[in-house]
């Protein structure tokens, strides 16, 4: 098990009154929803519109790896919180053939998009907080924070 | 990537994204506003491109609107649409600021590693060599003549030896520039490239004392390439280096009698010319100056490179020690 960032997922379930959000992912079609899903939350939140722009585009990038990688998983979708700020955390996760070398998934050239700065290098530069956790043959979750500017 | 969608192609997909977000297509419609950016960032697509299609989709979308109400509606959504579109311009625009980043410190590292090896090998090497020098002097004494000739002709080779490594710590980099700074530095440069081709280099310099050592190091870094390629490529006879100040910048200009080249605004020849104008325009935007090339076939190069002073002088914000 390979751990990459800081995890800080159990004081925002202590927090907890938010509902998660799931949405299974399959198709471009899924994709279109766990967007505007997020964008709800973003804007629920008062998230300027750039920042709910760069969101949506985050859940994109992330939607589109499970359906290019894995084939198929989920986007959980939820509010959080860092002391007042606001959030929303992004789950990622598939049962896919996992990422045999993070490094190698987030070093740009990993794909033709990561040469030009998208796929999950372009993700962790979206977002306040990045974290993957990837096991051979068992699958990827990556989990992003981005905090209301 | 890999899927070929020409510009037109692009423009087309835009305009029925736009009129399909605009018609309610929502968050659909939206993803396809991402994914036309993403293709046409792929597709080396410029972002003034794709302004351009956005205000030609909007001009002919808002002729049709009817009243102040639709034509307000429709242009707002239009800019929330085209803000998905180049969202994928931000992330890779992003990615590109960290790259730059990490090749000015590797830069600088290589720089550093360099200039460490060169002591080394100057200092070090050096100081080995004097004691076996000494070494073999004494060996010398207790031998026949015949002996000591063939000592002598050992001696020789060490003394080649020296020599050569003297060089090479010197092309890595000079120890002058570190101990004495650039004028007098480029001098030295300037008489060594004299030497070894057909070149007359004049260095004319008044600074007003040492510039900042990452300065130093650029300038001196820019006109070891202009030489180079004044001696590889211009087939001119004689080059002139000046530096100078006034109140506000520290000046360099290298100039030659070659051919000259027709200047690009985008040095994109492969081979060492290009490669050399790019990592001199490089190491320029790090320590803030810049370079002006003035050249046409027939009458020469040029190259101007102004850093401002607040940049090249430890000295400009306080009173010189």
């Amino acid at each position: 098990m390979i751990l990459v960032g800081n995890a800080v997922v159990e004081r925002n379930l202590a927090a907890g009154v938010e509902s998660e959000i799931h949405v299974p992912i399959a198709s471009d079609q899924d994709v279109v929803v766990a967007r505007h899903k997020g964008r709800a939350l973003a804007t629920e939140l008062g998230f300027s519109g750039r920042d709910t722009t760069l969101l949506a585009t985050a859940i994109s990038e992330l939607a589109r790896n499970i359906v290019s990688y894995a084939g198929r998983g989920e986007i959980v979708l939820r509010t959080t919180h860092n002391s007042d700020r606001p959030g929303v955390m992004v789950v990622a996760r598939d049962k896919g053939p996992g990422i045999a070398s993070i490094e190698q998934a987030l070093r740009e050239g990993y794909s033709t998009s990561g040469s030009l700065g998208l796929g999950l290098p372009g993700v962790r530069r979206l977002v306040d907080e990045f974290e993957i956790v990837s096991e051979f043959g068992e699958g990827t979750t990556v989990t992003v924070r981005k905090w209301k500017g | 990537m890999g899927i070929a969608i020409t510009t037109s192609d692009l423009e087309s997909l835009y305009s029925q994204a736009l009129e399909h977000y605009l018609a309610g297509g929502g968050e659909e419609a939206l993803r396809g506003a991402y994914e036309v950016g993403r293709l046409a960032l792929a597709g080396d697509v410029g972002l003034l491109d794709l302004a351009a299609f956005h205000h030609s989709a909007l001009i002919r979308i808002l002729a049709d609107s009817q009243g102040q109400d639709e034509i307000r509606a429709r242009f707002s959504a239009a800019s929330q649409f085209f803000t998905e579109c180049v969202s994928p311009y931000e992330m890779s625009l992003r990615g590109y600021r960290d790259a730059v980043a990490a090749l000015r410190l590797l830069n600088e590292t290589l720089e550093k590693e360099v200039k460490r090896i060169a002591h080394t090998v100057h200092d070090e090497a050096g100081q080995l060599l004097v004691v076996v020098y000494l070494a073999l002097t004494e060996i010398a004494k207790d031998l026949t003549p015949a002996m000591q000739t063939r000592i002598k002709g050992v001696n020789d080779l060490l003394h080649q030896v020296e020599g050569h490594l003297r060089q090479l710590s010197h092309e890595l980099r000079p120890t002058i520039l570190d101990d004495l700074g650039l004028v007098p530095a480029v001098q030295f440069l300037a008489d060594r490239v004299s030497k070894r081709s057909n070149l007359v280099i004049e260095v004319k310099a008044e600074l007003d004392g040492r510039l900042l050592p990452g300065v130093e190091t650029a300038l001196y870094r820019i006109i070891q390439e202009a030489l180079n390629n004044a001696r590889r490529h211009s087939q001119g006879k004689n080059v002139w280096i000046q530096l100078d100040e006034d109140a506000g910048k520290t000046m360099c200009s290298i100039r030659d009698d070659g051919i000259g080249f027709q200047a690009q605004p985008y040095p994109s020849e492969t081979g060492e010319k290009g490669l050399g104008l790019i990592g001199i325009r490089e190491r320029l935007s790090a320590i803030g100056g810049t370079l002006q090339i003035t050249s046409e076939p027939g009458r020469g190069t040029k190259l101007l490179i102004v850093v401002p002073k607040e940049n090249s002088h430890a000295n400009s914000h306080r009173a010189r020690r």
